[in-house]
């Protein structure tokens, strides 16, 4: 059974077309790159999936159940989570709060008010495994906007994280990052997504053939392709789209 | 209810509506084009009113009083932008728009200060003073008289908007201020500018309103809700909606007063709710 | 961090034994100052929760607040018997009733939109006091005249007594300030800090927004109704003025003078303001105009408030050390 289904899906803004007729099939467990030319519409379908936009044509099936034009709110209730490629975090909150503020919503505590969140002891409990995980656990009580930009992007993927979901869309995680912080990145990206399904958009090649089983070439807001590392590879359409480009294969 | 005196109180709706839209499209303008909502404009309108009422008292002339007053208080309204809301304009919206409330606050104490809270007075010339036919009924000439100078204030914004270069650089900084000032406008320049057409667009509506709605401390806040109601419906930054908005605005307080007096402010304001639920970015305005 | 703890409940031991030996050694003119801040600083605090903590800046929280009013005034006067408490009960219950109203439309636009809109519905409270004035009695207002209220162990009350009303205003008001301070403290406290810091994160991560800006207004309705009702109960007489624009503005001065950062800002705040304008007022009949410009140089040279420069001060001093 997919875990992700994407059926014709069409986004217009003001006439221009950003997605035009996508459609995709992931299975669970399945660690899938997106990769395109800028302005392809990879993180507009990434902003459609997760409900911020809605689609103009077309359905998105997450675990079987149409999730076209929910609201971000319930398809992360569901188990969908991601992540941002600029960084989106709680900025004037401490990095504790950051991951503790997802755990609260995930436990369905957000409108409690008869219990202190002194009382709570586990939901700090459980916010510091996720930031050894993310190796953010030392600036726990810092407040997040200080944070260096590489660990603001581990925060930012422990956030997303920390909402418990069983797919993961990560969005240029490594984006701005030095080749140690993506060394490191890749291997933190791998062990959080043991169990998980996990959808990446990227532009760094060395983290996509690494990471992915699968891989969709956006063009245009159309799927240039989709296959095996091996199949993107020695696709000739693939590389004429990307000539002219610093990536190279 | 005879038809002659329907088509009066359409008529007086479609005065009071331009009136509106002469206080209304500064306001719009502005919020489109800077996200300020401009508290202070209605104190314009209102600073606009006691001048006209000062000059016409010591010139004589209440011509000279329309073409000066508006300059003055354009210029006042240079004053705050420049030196005023540019400072705070760092700290934000919420910032801003309690800044534009202080200082509605404060012209109005200053309003009573030099002219005292009792109603003035201020006096028709002649030749305007009187009424001619108009469908079976003698229409005031005044009210013909407002309406002339706030179609030849639109026919003005319509050119200066859709015909001039300056026209279009202002349409494109309410569009996207930032691309506009990318592209080698000077922005801080052009807010200036429309910032003070803007209050002296109010300045003009307060002269015109003077003779003709009560000149009293409390019209700022009068006309100020019925400005919002305006500019919610029409839309942010949009002139074609805040026009429209006004002529609604116009027509329901007209007939409200007669046939629903007490009802006609919970009506107009049901209104504003209604279309806010149903299309919340107004008739006319960008989503968001 | 122990020693904090002891010096804060030392502190608020201290601050407690004050306001309860106050009615016996301050005269009655300081002691009726001293309950106005009381409530104003209960309707302050209400307003500080929605701008300060929520991010929610309104122009129109009188309306909660007169609610609150004229529901005590109405009862007392159509009911004579009701107990005090209950009536304070039922006009807040009111004005959270209109707080979730008012909020179910307002909460939905941001920003300058979501403030316009607070005024446009204030304006309309207003004009409902004002034209059905066979309830309300519009521009006359409307006078009550308290009894005495019954309380277990102790007996019946007499409620016209200053030394009484004290003690009803300051126990209703320690009581709900502690707890909004507790209310801060817990899972929804956070949702609100959460939302207001990034909203648009916050829908991703699985928090209403929306919801969540509700309860809050309608929470902060609920709590300017209490000020507004013990406002009623002090004055015995409720008016146009509860429910205006100038009360509005009133408490929006007050909010900024005091600094929304702070949990005290609200009771510093209502203080200086109450303070100040019974001093200016004294000396010269255009004070409302210094206000205002106090207002705008706060704004534009110290928007923090008071609490704001108090901090800058002690940072200043600490750092020089």
């Amino acid at each position: 059974m997919t875990h992700l289904e994407i059926i014709d899906l069409h986004k217009d803004f003001s006439g221009l077309h950003v997605i035009s007729g996508v459609s995709l099939k992931i299975a669970p467990g399945e660690r899938h790159a997106v990769i395109g030319p800028n302005g392809a519409g990879k993180s507009t379908l990434f902003n459609l999936i997760s409900g911020r936009y809605r689609p103009n044509k077309g359905r998105i099936l997450f675990k079987g159940e149409d999730i076209t034009g929910w609201s971000p709110l319930k398809i992360n209730r569901r188990g969908l989570a991601r992540s941002f490629q600029i960084t989106n975090i709680f900025k004037n909150m401490t990095v504790l709060q950051n991951i503790e503020n997802a755990i609260l919503a995930r436990k369905g505590m957000q409108f409690k008010m008869f219990r202190l969140l002194k009382n709570m002891p586990e939901v700090p409990d459980e916010a510091r495994s996720i930031m050894e995980t993310i190796s953010v656990a030392e600036h726990a009580d810092a407040p997040a906007g200080e944070l260096s930009y590489g660990l603001q992007r581990a925060l930012e993927i422990g956030i997303a994280l920390a909402t418990g979901p069983n797919l993961l869309l990560l969005d240029e995680p490594t984006a701005g990052m030095t080749k140690e912080e993506t060394r490191e990145a890749v291997t933190l990206i791998e062990k959080i997504t043991e169990g998980k399904t996990l959808i990446i958009i990227e532009h760094d090649m060395d983290v996509v053939f690494s990471l992915a089983d699968q891989i969709t070439v956006l063009n245009y807001g159309e799927i240039l392709a989709s296959g095996t590392p091996q199949d993107i590879k020695n696709n000739p359409d693939v590389k004429r789209a990307y000539l002219g480009n610093k990536i190279c294969f | 209810m005879g038809a002659s005196l329907l088509i009066t109180q359409a008529m007086h709706g479609v005065v009071y509506g331009m009136l509106l839209f002469l206080v209304s499209a500064g306001l719009t303008l502005v919020f489109g084009m800077m996200g300020v909502l401009n508290i202070a404009h209605t104190a314009f309108y209102m600073l606009g009113a006691y001048l006209a009422f000062s000059v016409a008292v010591w010139t004589g002339s209440f011509w000279l009083a329309l073409l000066v007053v508006p300059i003055c208080v354009g210029l006042v309204g240079a004053v705050v932008e420049r030196f005023f809301l540019r400072k705070v304009h760092v700290h934000g919206h919420g910032y801003e728009l309690m800044l534009t409330y202080g200082i509605f606050f404060a012209l109005g104490e200053v309003v009573k200060m030099i002219w005292g809270t009792f109603p003035l007075a201020v006096r028709v010339p002649d030749i305007l003073a009187g009424s001619i036919p108009f469908f079976g009924n003698a229409y005031p000439v005044y009210r013909l008289f407002i309406l002339f100078i706030s179609l030849l204030v639109l026919a003005g914004l319509a050119l200066l908007l859709m015909r001039t270069r300056i026209g279009i650089i202002i349409r494109g900084a309410v569009f996207d201020a930032e691309m506009v000032d990318i592209l080698g406008q000077n922005v801080p320049l052009v807010f200036l500018g429309v910032f003070s057409i803007g209050s002296a667009l109010a300045g003009l509506a307060g002269v015109a309103a003077a003779p003709f709605l009560t000149t009293y401390p409390g019209m700022g806040l009068d006309i100020m809700i019925d400005c919002f109601v305006v500019i919610v419906i029409g839309g942010l930054g949009s002139l074609g909606g805040a026009l429209l908005a006004s002529l609604m605005i116009g027509e329901l307080q007209s007939f409200g007063v007669v046939f629903i007096p007490d009802l006609a402010l919970v009506l107009e304001f049901l209104l504003m709710v209604f279309i806010l639920a149903v299309r919340p970015q107004g008739l006319f305005g960008e989503k968001g | 961090m122990k020693n904090n703890k002891l010096i804060y409940l030392a502190i608020g031991f201290v601050v407690l034994v004050l306001l309860a030996v106050f009615p016996f050694i301050l005269p009655k003119l300081q002691l009726n100052i001293v309950i106005e801040i009381a409530f104003f600083s209960l309707f302050v605090l209400s307003y500080t929760l929605l701008l300060g903590y929520g991010g929610l800046l309104s122009f129109g929280h009188a309306a909660f607040f007169g609610i609150g009013g004229y529901l005590t005034a109405i009862i007392i006067r159509s009911f004579p018997g009701v107990h005090l408490l209950l009536v304070i009960l039922i006009s807040a219950a009111a004005a959270a009733l209109a707080a979730f109203w008012v909020g179910f439309f307002c909460v939905r636009r941001s920003g300058t939109y979501f403030a316009l809109l607070t005024l446009a519905f204030n304006q309309f409270f207003f004009a409902v006091a004002l034209k059905w004035s066979s309830v309300t009695g519009g521009d006359d207002g409307l006078g009550i005249k308290l009894g005495d209220m019954y309380l277990p162990f102790v007996g019946n009350i007499h409620m016209h007594s200053t030394t009484n009303m004290y003690y009803l205003v300051m126990a209703v008001v320690v009581l709900c300030m502690v707890g909004c301070w507790f209310l801060l403290k817990t899972p929804f406290g956070n949702t609100v800090a959460a939302v207001k810091d990034n909203e648009d994160r916050a829908w991703f991560i699985g928090y209403n927004v929306l919801r969540t800006k509700l309860t809050l207004f309608t929470i902060s309705g609920l709590i300017a109704g209490i000020a507004g009702s013990l406002f009623v109960l002090f004055e015995e007489f409720v008016s146009l003025g509860c429910i205006n624009l100038v009360m509005s503005t009133q408490v929006l001065f007050m909010a900024f003078i005091g600094g929304t950062g702070s949990f005290f800002g609200p009771i510093l705040g209502s203080a200086v303001y109450i303070y100040f304008t019974e001093w200016i007022s004294g000396i010269t009949e255009n004070w409302e105009f210094f206000l205002g410009v106090l207002f705008i140089l706060l704004i534009m040279y110290a928007h923090r408030g008071l609490i704001g420069i108090i901090g800058f001060v002690v940072d200043r001093f600490r750092t020089s050390e």
